[in-house]
């Protein structure tokens, strides 16, 4: 007699790759065993590839939705989720798309999968107080550069070689017209994606405003960032990050040399 | 109620006693959860959740079970409940409501569970019975009487699913009416109806599958009146969350068990006063 735990990881086998016989043999049913497995099996996949559609829907609207099923299936098998709160599943649906050989001809996929993913951290990310403008003003000026931050858990940055933002836009509006006129070699884009009032807003950034936002981002000092962006606007766009809440929390770091994220948690 | 009801749940604030939601669609922060808690002010919320994984054998994913008790303590919920099954297995969350085995070893699995979830959560939850298609060779329990006795270890509640023990019935050839005279009238806290569908199998059988896409069919109808007289007037909600109709439809379906549930009230309170 199998054991439960024997059972259970039996079916998980049957329901991800096929393989196991151990449930088959287990059943006091009439009918072949398999009949019934494949109605588990397409609940499941039935289940998974919603939730994939729900988390990337301009990708399913760029491939059409057999394309899309079929490419869930494989990524479904290769990297189902780790938890029932599916809202963020698909991390990692990026990079399988990019090696996905049937998806190869369409080269900006890969990266409306990753803005999208950006997209649903930013929806979902939990309800975080952000840092008020206020709570740094006992910080002494001879200290300042010694700020360290913690990203708001809905802000992230998207860097793509194609105007993702703009192919986004137009695959969710339909709008065909829009999608036939954006030129695919206008450059690359760094992209701040971030839930503002509840909406999603996406910004796109020069160059040195991104090294400036991506070193805060990483944890690392204030005037590390300012050695990054080498910008006069810079202190400017720091009262732009704080006015826009995209940070939660602060610290003063030992050096002015980085130190993590995870130390500001 | 799902996402695209939301404005129209805010706008209509319709003529409904209470609302379900599945708990994992509120784990996240921004809008949803905003909605939900502004529904909440006018509305009792139950939180019905489809991914603890009560039956896993290798122990509930203590990360779920904490965001289940951030939506409770931000939602303030007058129910929550969960199901008899099982969902993850090797930390792979496989997205159905899958059967156990009806034997000592998932009873004692199931009731660790449940005694686990309700000291972290501090409350009573109530377990549902599920809808299956396959039964287990070395099963030793009838389904009905773990349910009891679940709730008898426990103290847990019941979601008694109506239409879940029809299709389960139906699928083994159980008797739905010894099934429900099984149960402890008093652990009852809710109960279910759904549709459900019939599909026909290569061999020429047919299999009963509970896909909540339309209406209650008459049968389950009336084995809902047998489960109100042996349970009294029980919260009910009609579960239809595939191929959602609009809300007017949702809403007609609901005074139906209502219009059911009067009667079953009635009787109750003219067998108390004999």
């Amino acid at each position: 007699m199998p054991t439960l735990l024997e059972i259970q990881t039996a079916m998980r086998r049957n329901l991800l790759d096929n393989g196991d016989p151990t449930v088959a043999a287990s059943l006091d049913d009439e009918f072949a065993p398999a009949d019934r497995l494949s109605i588990y099996r397409n609940t499941s996949r039935t289940a998974l590839t919603k939730a994939l559609s729900l988390n990337f829907p301009a990708v399913q609207r760029l491939v059409g939705e057999n394309f899309f099923a079929a490419a869930a299936d494989t990524f479904i098998t290769r990297v189902p989720p780790h938890t029932a709160w599916l809202d963020l599943y698909g991390e990692g649906f990026s990079e399988f798309l990019q090696s996905f050989e049937p998806a190869r001809a369409l080269l900006y996929l890969p990266d409306v999968a990753r803005l999208e993913h950006a997209i649903s951290r930013a929806l979902h990310a939990l309800d975080v107080k952000p840092l008020e403008y206020s709570q740094l003003l006992d910080v002494e000026p001879s200290l300042q550069g010694r700020l360290c931050f913690a990203p708001h858990p809905s802000v992230s940055l998207v860097f793509s070689l194609y105007p993702v933002d703009a192919i986004w836009r137009a695959v969710l509006a339909r709008d065909d017209a829009a999608l036939a006129a954006i030129d695919l070699s206008a450059g690359s884009v760094w992209l701040l994606v971030e839930r503002y009032d509840s909406e999603i807003k996406i910004t796109q950034m020069g160059e040195r405003q991104r090294k400036f936002a991506e070193a805060l981002f990483a944890g690392q000092s204030l005037s590390a960032a300012l050695a990054a962006a080498d910008d006069p606007d810079a202190p400017a766009w720091l009262a732009a990050h704080l006015t826009a809440g995209h940070f939660t929390d602060f610290a003063l770091s030992n050096s002015e040399r980085p130190v993590a994220a995870e130390h500001l948690q | 109620m799902r996402f695209q009801h939301h404005q129209a749940v805010l706008d209509a604030r319709p003529d409904v006693p209470w609302m379900e939601v599945h708990t994992e669609n509120y784990m996240g922060g921004g809008a949803a959860i905003r909605c939900l808690e502004a529904i909440r002010r006018d509305i009792p919320i139950s939180l019905h959740g489809v991914g603890l994984s009560l039956g896993s054998a290798e122990g509930l994913d203590q990360a779920h079970l904490d965001r289940i008790r951030q939506v409770a303590e931000r939602i303030e919920p007058d129910l929550m409940s969960e199901h008899i099954a099982w969902s993850v297995s090797g930390g792979t969350y496989l997205a159905d409501l899958l059967p156990l085995p009806m034997t000592e070893e998932a009873l004692a699995v199931v009731c660790r569970h449940v005694d686990q979830v309700q000291s972290t959560l501090g409350r009573r939850i109530l377990v549902e019975n599920p809808s299956t298609y396959m039964q287990f060779r070395h099963s030793t329990i009838p389904e009905w009487e773990f349910m009891a006795a679940v709730a008898a270890h426990t103290s847990c509640g019941i979601l008694c699913d109506v239409n879940n023990i029809h299709v389960s019935a139906k699928n083994h050839r159980w008797d739905p009416l010894a099934y429900l005279a099984a149960l402890p009238p008093d652990a009852i806290g809710e109960i279910h109806l759904a549709g459900h569908s019939v599909r026909q199998l290569a061999d020429g059988g047919t299999l009963r599958i509970d896909d909540h896409a339309s209406r209650v069919i008459g049968e389950v109808w009336s084995l809902y009146e047998t489960a109100l007289r042996r349970f009294g007037p029980v919260p009910t909600l009609i579960e239809w969350d595939q191929n959602v109709p609009p809300l007017d439809v949702l809403v007609e379906e609901a005074h139906h068990a209502n219009v059911l549930m009067d009667v079953a009230g009635d009787e109750v309170r003219r067998a108390d006063a004999a």
